[in-house]
């Protein structure tokens, strides 16, 4: 049967979820409000874990000391994403990376801009692994991680 | 200790885009070819477990309920596992463990996917945890074109020549799905071709990157006394292990890649395996993109750390080389991402059983199958072999 | 049966301990709660099982979330969807196999965090034929209902017995949802929601996730001095759409043969001496008795109405409460095999069955009980 006899039933599946935070998101982010990012220091391993968490995965043990890290850091890896999908942040070309912050012993996934993203060429020579960003907060924050809208170049 | 299981049948569809059949239909032609090869029916088969990537990807729930029928389950044991990517590898650790228990002699394993019914990538965003990391993947090749970033600094390497180590993957890969009637991309490319091909997540291009693929594969395992009464050579499970690592992306390496790490060394002590670059004959390894697949080969110990793009520069892993990968086109001709990881541990079964027509790598006794899923999170790693 | 494995160790958490926490954090704590309890380190962790499911969670690959969560940082870990039984399941092969010593097996459900069970089990029914006719988990339990009731006489106030006996039994289980000493009564003015099936008919929706940790034979010892082995496990999946199916005698059966065979089980109503049976809709739990053996074909109400299946019957079943008490639905069927353990442990608290030798634990997911799985648990020597 050819594809011309087949039919095909169309529909966008909706589903409303209602994540709980729990208190230790809660708290992220209510100092991430204020343009703070804390992070929570594992008692054995001593890594500073952020975002802040409940507990190190590695030493399973509770990790309540809360330690505000840097918004600056440096790119420990980037992509430049140029293709479209459904349910997109925003429309390509944008580029994602992993920061090392100031203080912190993980990498921190956020954007990274504050460069002309329809010029490859401008992209390699500004953004590189190693390279140093801040991160440039929104005006009103909201309490959400989009509150930073990208790490950009400190030159 | 645990008894020995084979693999006794293989069957899978002809992938690529199956607008003209339905998901339940497509799932169906996998297991009669599995049934078929093994020159068994339903009525010879102990248990079924099967599994797909998130529900979500076809917009059913439940789909080892939905399939029932097509996966030829009424009225047996009947287990879904979902791993994400590494699906497929997680389906047939499953199959070997019902055979291994004591508590069922032959078992049917189906892998399936019908990413054509939807948006992919969109599906694939939903595996991101939404607190903080979802909206920063950029799909699956937003995370893998990260790791290849790394992995070019953490070593020092230009970027044109891993580019063109990848390219030449990727050339031979296209070339090999030519003589797989099953594979989804079957085209003959040259590195010009894919050095030139569209950026999708730079600095991966479209060349770079697997398809989205419809298809099923159906894989029967067996334990040994049932095994060697099977018409077809059984391909003996010498080895086989998993591990994963945190759900924050950016908590560990990887580069230096300590699931993939381990997931090998563990299978292959099973295996008695101390030398893989010269014990292992093929490698069908989990490579939907051609830059993550450098990093396996040293996770696999194939070569030393930063030394991939060698293997490729001297023709190791290609056709005709000592170690040959993706004789069967690999994951980036054909990726119908729950059948995936089972469509490797089944093409590893017919390489060192001698079956697999004109992608047969001479001599293969001994093969190497894997996948990897989650945000570069999990990794599974299967051993076949022609000997007990 | 092979290489014997024990349930050596028992975790839950459930309601107010979870709601208001994220998977996260109630998966690393139900797991120091069973490593605490076992006196078993991270480190000696061999493999885990958990099970929770995609739609169920509203994150892909949902075990991805958690897996360092669930102590599983470099370890060998799987998930199987949509039944906390199937975990259970598949630790017991992975022990058994010789493999592994030791599995914990784990699942979570927070059904305060996602659409409304009808949603999600809309989801399950085939797209072409059922999703548009609202086909979901209640509309197939209330299809099955009145076939049942047709059939056999069975009736609504039957049915409301097991609901007065298990909201009462949940009482004195801490982790049950909805607790109540309700009357007969009470059930049958509930408002209809799918008739014949009224509110109270239906279960509770609730969030828990639960743990469990198996131990081969040899190590046992190691951890406790009351093991619970598992003396049979059988399971078994129908056809998928319902009218295909003989809703009234289905996988249920086939799945108990199964696990009496190997438990060496013959009269299940003698031999058994507390079950823990998913039963999300009243009627359900009265037709589960019939195709577990309990009684012959239409005489479950009977079994009821007699007080068989009361707490200080002959056969109490849900003395936690079961399903209509909390349903966190992906987990429930962990939560029964839990509960069944703790039974024969003796330590069930105050919903303890004086004693108990051997417990059956039943779980069920799919539309009017597509699925079915059935685990034997029993002291040595029984």
């Amino acid at each position: 049967m050819s594809q011309a006899e087949v039919k095909f039933l169309e529909q966008v599946v909706y589903l409303p979820y209602r994540w709980s935070m729990g208190p230790v998101y809660t708290r992220f982010f209510e100092e991430f409000k204020k343009k703070k990012i804390m992070g929570t220091r594992c008692p054995q391993c001593k890594r500073v874990l952020v975002p802040a968490r409940q507990f190190c995965p590695r030493c399973f043990v509770d990790t309540p000391e809360w330690v505000e890290v840097s918004d600056h850091g440096t790119i420990r890896t980037w992509a430049l994403i140029n293709f479209k999908f459904s349910g997109q942040p925003m429309d390509p070309p944008y580029i994602t990376g992993l920061i090392d912050l100031e203080g912190a012993d993980v990498g921190f996934l956020h954007f990274i801009g504050g460069v002309n993203l329809a010029d490859l060429a401008e992209v390699r020579a500004r953004i590189k692994i190693g390279g140093k960003v801040r991160a440039r907060w929104k005006e009103k924050p909201q309490g959400n991680i989009l509150d930073i809208e990208c790490f950009e170049p400190v030159d | 200790m645990a008894r020995a299981v084979a693999v006794v049948g293989f069957g899978q569809t002809k992938h690529g885009r199956r607008d003209e059949v339905s998901y339940p239909e497509l799932v169906y032609e996998a297991v009669k070819a599995a049934l078929d090869d093994a020159g068994i029916t339903p009525d010879d088969i102990d248990a079924v477990v099967s599994g797909s990537m998130p529900p979500a990807m076809e917009g059913i729930g439940a789909p080892h309920l939905y399939l029932s029928d097509a996966l030829s389950a009424f009225g047996k044991p009947s287990i879904r596992v979902a791993t994400c990517g590494s699906t497929g590898i997680s389906i047939a650790q499953m199959a070997y463990y019902h055979v291994a228990s004591g508590l069922f002699d032959v078992v049917l394993a189906v892998g399936h996917e019908k990413m054509n019914e939807n948006d992919p990538q969109g599906t694939m965003t939903t595996v991101g945890e939404p607190y903080f990391q979802r909206p920063f993947s950029g799909g699956a090749p937003g995370i893998f074109s990260m790791q290849a970033h790394q992995y070019m600094y953490r070593y020092n390497l230009p970027e044109e020549r891993v580019r063109e180590a990848a390219a030449i993957i990727s050339v031979n890969h296209h070339e090999n799905a030519l003589d797989n009637p099953y594979a989804h991309i079957r085209m003959k490319i040259t590195v010009e071709d894919v050095l030139n091909s569209k950026i999708i997540a730079y600095p991966v291009r479209l060349l770079d990157v697997c398809p989205s693929s419809d298809g099923a594969a159906a894989v029967i395992f067996a334990a040994e006394e049932k095994a060697k009464r099977f018409p077809r050579k059984p391909a003996w499970v010498k080895g086989l292990y998993y591990a994963g690592e945190e759900a924050f992306f950016g908590d560990s390496d990887k580069v230096v890649w300590q699931s993939a790490i381990i997931a090998a060394r563990e299978a292959y002590r099973m295996a008695g395996i101390q030398n893989p670059r010269k014990e292992i004959d093929v490698a069908e390894v989990y490579n939907p993109f051609t830059f993550q697949e450098l990093i396996f080969y040293e996770c696999f110990g194939f070569c030393e750390p930063g030394e991939a793009c060698r293997l490729v520069e001297e023709g190791v892993v290609l056709r005709g080389g000592e170690l040959p990968c993706a004789p069967s086109g690999g994951v980036l001709c054909t990726n119908p991402i729950g059948a995936t990881g089972l469509i490797r541990v089944g093409e590893a079964a017919l390489q060192v059983t001698g079956r697999a027509g004109q992608r047969q790598v001479p001599g293969a006794k001994t093969a190497l199958a894997h996948a990897m899923g989650g945000v570069d999170q999990l990794n599974g790693v299967m051993i076949l072999s022609s000997e007990l | 049966m092979g290489r014997k494995v024990a349930i050596v160790g028992v975790a839950q958490l459930a309601n107010e301990e979870v709601s208001n926490y994220n998977i996260r954090e109630i998966t690393y704590r139900v797991i120091k709660d069973l490593l605490e309890q076992c006196g078993m380190k991270r480190d000696e962790i061999e493999t885990i099982v958990t099970s929770s499911s995609d739609y169920w969670q509203g994150i892909s690959c949902s075990n991805t979330f958690y897996y360092d969560a669930i102590g599983g940082y470099l370890k060998n870990s799987s998930k199987t969807e949509d039944d906390g039984a199937f975990a259970f399941l598949y630790g017991c092969l992975r022990v058994m196999s010789g493999h592994f010593d030791t599995a914990i097996v784990h699942a979570v459900t927070k059904c305060s965090e996602v659409p409304d069970p009808s949603t999600l089990t809309n989801l399950t029914a085939d797209p072409f034929y059922q999703r548009p006719l609202g086909l979901d988990d209640l509309s197939a339990a209330a299809l099955q209902a009145k076939l049942y009731m047709d059939r056999y006489g069975v009736t609504e106030e039957q049915a409301a017995r097991v609901v007065v006996k298990n909201l009462e039994n949940a009482l004195d289980n801490p982790y049950a949802a909805r607790r109540a000493k309700i009357t007969v009564d009470d059930v049958l003015r509930s408002e209809v929601v799918a008739y014949p099936l009224k509110t109270l008919d239906c279960p509770q929706d609730s969030d828990a996730t639960c743990a469990v940790l198996l131990a081969a034979e040899e190590k046992v010892g190691k951890f406790t001095d009351t093991p619970v082995w598992v003396k049979g496990v059988g399971w078994s999946v129908d056809n998928f759409f319902l009218g295909d199916r003989d809703l009234l005698n289905g996988a249920l059966a086939r799945a108990a043969k199964k696990a009496y065979a190997m438990a060496g089980i013959n009269r299940p109503r003698e031999e058994l001496d507390v079950a823990e049976i998913c039963a999300p809709y009243s009627f359900q739990e009265l037709l589960w008795y019939e195709q577990l053996g309990f009684c012959a074909a239409g005489e479950g109400g009977k079994l009821v109405d007699a007080g068989i299946t009361a707490r200080g019957g002959e056969l109490p079943v849900n003395p936690s409460g079961g399903v209509l008490a909390a349903n966190p639905y992906v987990a429930r069927g962990l939560i029964r095999i839990a509960e069944a353990a703790l039974q024969v442990m003796g330590k069930a608290g105050d919903r303890q069955v004086p004693g108990v030798k051997t417990a059956l634990a039943h779980s069920t997911h799919g539309l009017a009980g597509q699925h079915h799985s059935v685990i034997i648990l029993g002291k040595e020597g029984n």
